[in-house]
């Protein structure tokens, strides 16, 4: 049964660039930095794309922000293989409810039988938007999606989905990551799952994919058109770096490494 | 050898800690990458100032006691191996950095800083020193310029020559000169910091350095591509020349180098089918339309079988990865032979041709690791031991080798050492690539700075 997969693809800043919070506390320098996919929306492309390399279908990315969110659009996400994308042309605040109201009304057109999102963005780590989409829709939710065999295993190597299908179709299983082990469940179809880093390893987009993904579709739409009111409930109020770590010290043999142990640190 | 009393002697003026004869330390700083020499040092040195250098030189020239001068060590000559009894001299005291000059774009520092530090600390300008390779987070600035190191952006920057423009030696008598200061323009007389710039520490010891610096390169991208022949690597290398934009890098390597780097850290190239040659370009400021269309002709006409960009800086880093972890690998996975050779780049083609047919002929059974710059016609031609061989019986063999290729080389006008050096290593064949009258005047030099013949004894000539 071929399958309609819709996946989010989120602009966040790079994590090797220098990220200094601005001199008000309000938020980051943006200036200078570089750009790159939120690392675990490339994970949902990948896993969807397995998935319809298995069974047949359609991935569909979604992104939501200014022009410069196009660029991630392109690649890598259709330069990884999703068939077309959906730009929600949104400058200004947004908060997780927004985002999570725009692609409720996306699945709400487009049906899609799977919605595979990050389980988090890498810039602000809220990791909201999974279930207030599928409380939204009324789906099955499956977090933390991730799986049994390694990242090194044959399993992997094979590119073979860590999300089954059922035979029937109707559902999937997904083994989840809990506390010390792991746990394996089965959700109907429509459902949303979030994944973990351990799902798989995101492909490179090639360079034919890269231009291909020049001309593949995508289609633009902003909140208005599609009914969603972006005042955010949530405000940032404050940004602050952690507290900078202390120089060490050299101390000037082992009784006196054992001596700072046991009195300072009180480690032994 | 056992050091002359009246040096031991002397060397009580000097701090209690700047000389040891703790085992370890001798047999840590009496070597380098190498491998292949057995250290054999007699004392460690470790000043903290110029003028300790030059006191300590002036004790070894009056006593005739053989020092090498030693940085991080990262050498693959055997340059900085003492294996006689010398003293080793190291700078790794002297790594103090001052602070950057943003107008005229230099930096003076000691001549053990670590090539990476110096990176950092000018960065924080939106500078940079483009002397970069991948033992820069042990390499030290004095053993950059003593060796005139190379690394994977010469065909972008040059090599370290270019980046020097002042420079304090100490001479092997104990003479300390200040060469050119920080001027960029200086036509005064035969130029004296140029004797010094890839001597490999046979005429003196490099204490401090200014620096030149460029801005940081903005918006690079890195490719990986496959390729199925080295003469497709030549062809890609053209193409790559006449691309729209400035080439960073061009740098390639073969299946044989990734299956060792896959042995040894599991790693290898993002493409679906395996191919026999790889490139990594690194680019800078592409125009984007006209890279589309660069980028599909090369498919076009089947200059390359795959390709890829990185998306983000982690994805440039890890293609950066497969080659330059290369050297690490081979090493941790073998024992492997290294030449270091260099062609006129109009002669690439030709001598590739000849060597492949070389060693396709007479050394079937043996596994050679090929990669290297190519861009500015630098070849690195490895050859691992197979397990049947001992370590002597190998070492043997590969003199027969080296001889064979180093003769292909002279034909083609080219250079037994492209950019690690003579050391001890290529001693043999420096005569492939200099001719008996240059040799006679490097020996007159050094004889005129160093009468005794104290410093760094043996290597080069």
């Amino acid at each position: 049964m071929p399958l309609k997969i819709l996946v989010t693809a989120k602009r966040v800043e790079d994590s090797e660039s220098k990220i200094k919070v601005n001199p008000a506390g309000t938020g980051i320098v943006l200036e200078g930095l570089k750009f790159k996919i939120n690392p675990f929306d490339e994970i949902a492309i990948e896993e969807a794309l397995r998935l319809t390399a298995k069974h047949g279908g359609e991935v569909v990315v979604v992104s939501i922000g200014g022009k410069e969110v196009v660029e991630q659009l392109r690649s890598p996400a259709l330069a990884m293989g999703a068939n077309r994308a959906i730009w929600v042309n949104h400058v200004g605040p947004m908060d997780q409810l927004g985002i999570a109201a725009c692609l409720q009304k996306i699945c709400e057109k487009e049906k899609p039988d799977l919605c595979i999102l990050g389980k988090q963005a890498i810039d602000d780590d809220q990791g909201q938007v999974g279930s207030y989409l599928a409380e939204a829709l009324g789906w099955s939710q499956a977090t933390f999606a991730s799986k049994e065999e390694s990242l090194e295993s044959e399993a992997e190597k094979s590119k073979a989905p860590a999300i089954k299908l059922s035979a029937d179709g109707k559902s999937v299983t997904v083994v989840r990551e809990v506390d010390g082990g792991l746990q394996t469940i089965e959700a109907t179809l429509p459902a949303v799952a979030t994944t973990e880093l351990r799902l798989n390893q995101p492909r490179y987009a090639s360079l034919p994919g890269i231009m291909k993904a020049k001309t593949k579709p995508l289609e633009e739409v902003t909140p208005a058109s599609l009914g969603v009111d972006m005042t955010p409930h949530i405000t940032v109020v404050k940004m602050t770096h952690p507290p900078a770590r202390k120089a060490g010290i050299k101390v000037a043999d082992v009784p006196a490494l054992m001596d700072k142990l046991k009195n300072e640190a009180r480690a032994i | 050898m056992a050091l002359p009393p009246a040096f031991l002697e002397a060397l009580a003026a000097f701090p209690a800690d700047l000389p040891s004869t703790d085992a370890a330390d001798l047999a840590r700083y009496g070597t380098d990458w190498t491998k292949v020499y057995t250290p054999n040092a007699s004392l460690l040195l470790r000043p903290r100032t110029t003028d300790d250098v030059s006191r300590l030189l002036k004790l070894c020239h009056i006593h005739r006691v053989g020092v090498v001068p030693s940085g991080g060590r990262t050498g693959l000559a055997g340059g900085a191996v003492a294996m006689n009894g010398e003293v080793v001299l190291s700078l790794e005291r002297m790594r103090a950095m001052h602070p950057v000059d943003p107008l005229g774009q230099t930096v003076r520092v000691q001549a053990g800083a670590v090539t990476e530090a110096v990176h950092q600390h000018v960065a924080e300008q939106g500078l940079f020193w483009p002397v970069d390779f991948a033992s820069k987070g042990s390499s030290q600035v004095g053993g950059n310029i003593a060796t005139n190191a190379g690394g994977i952006r010469v065909i972008r920057y040059g090599l370290t020559r270019q980046w020097v423009l002042g420079l304090q030696v100490v001479t092997p008598t104990g003479l300390v000169l200040e060469l050119n200061g920080a001027l960029e323009k200086n036509n005064t007389g035969v130029d004296l910091r140029q004797l010094f710039i890839g001597s490999e520490g046979i005429l003196g010891v490099i204490t401090e350095a200014t620096l030149k610096l460029t801005r940081l390169p903005e918006k690079v991208d890195v490719f990986l591509f496959a390729v199925d022949s080295l003469q497709g690597v030549l062809r890609l290398f053209e193409a790559a020349r006449q691309g729209p934009f400035t080439v960073m890098a061009f740098e390639f390597f073969t299946d044989k180098c990734s299956a060792r780097l896959e042995k040894h850290r599991g790693l290898r190239p993002p493409f679906e089918q395996p191919s026999s040659h790889y490139v990594v370009l690194e680019v800078e400021q592409a125009k984007p339309g006209a890279l589309d269309a660069w980028l599909s002709m090369l498919f076009e006409k089947g200059l390359v079988t795959d390709g890829t960009l990185a998306a983000d800086l982690g994805q440039a880093k890890a293609l950066w990865t497969l080659r330059e972890g290369i050297s690490e690998s081979l090493s941790a996975t073998g024992l492997p032979h290294k030449n270091d050779i260099a062609l006129p780049i109009s002669r690439l083609s030709a001598f590739c041709v000849e060597l492949e047919a070389l060693l396709a002929e007479r050394y079937a059974d043996w596994e050679l690791c090929l990669f290297g710059h190519i861009g500015d016609g630098n070849l690195h031609v490895n050859i691992m031991k197979p397990e049947a061989l001992s370590k002597a019986e190998f070492l043997e063999r590969t003199h027969e080798v080296d001889r064979d290729v180093f003769a292909v080389v002279q034909a083609h006008a080219g250079s037994v050492s492209a950019e690690h050096g003579i050391g001890l290593l290529k001693k043999p064949w420096l005569g492939y690539t200099r001719s008996p009258t240059e040799l006679g005047i490097m020996r007159q030099l050094k004889a005129v700075l160093d009468p005794h013949g104290v410093l760094n004894p043996g290597k080069v000539l």
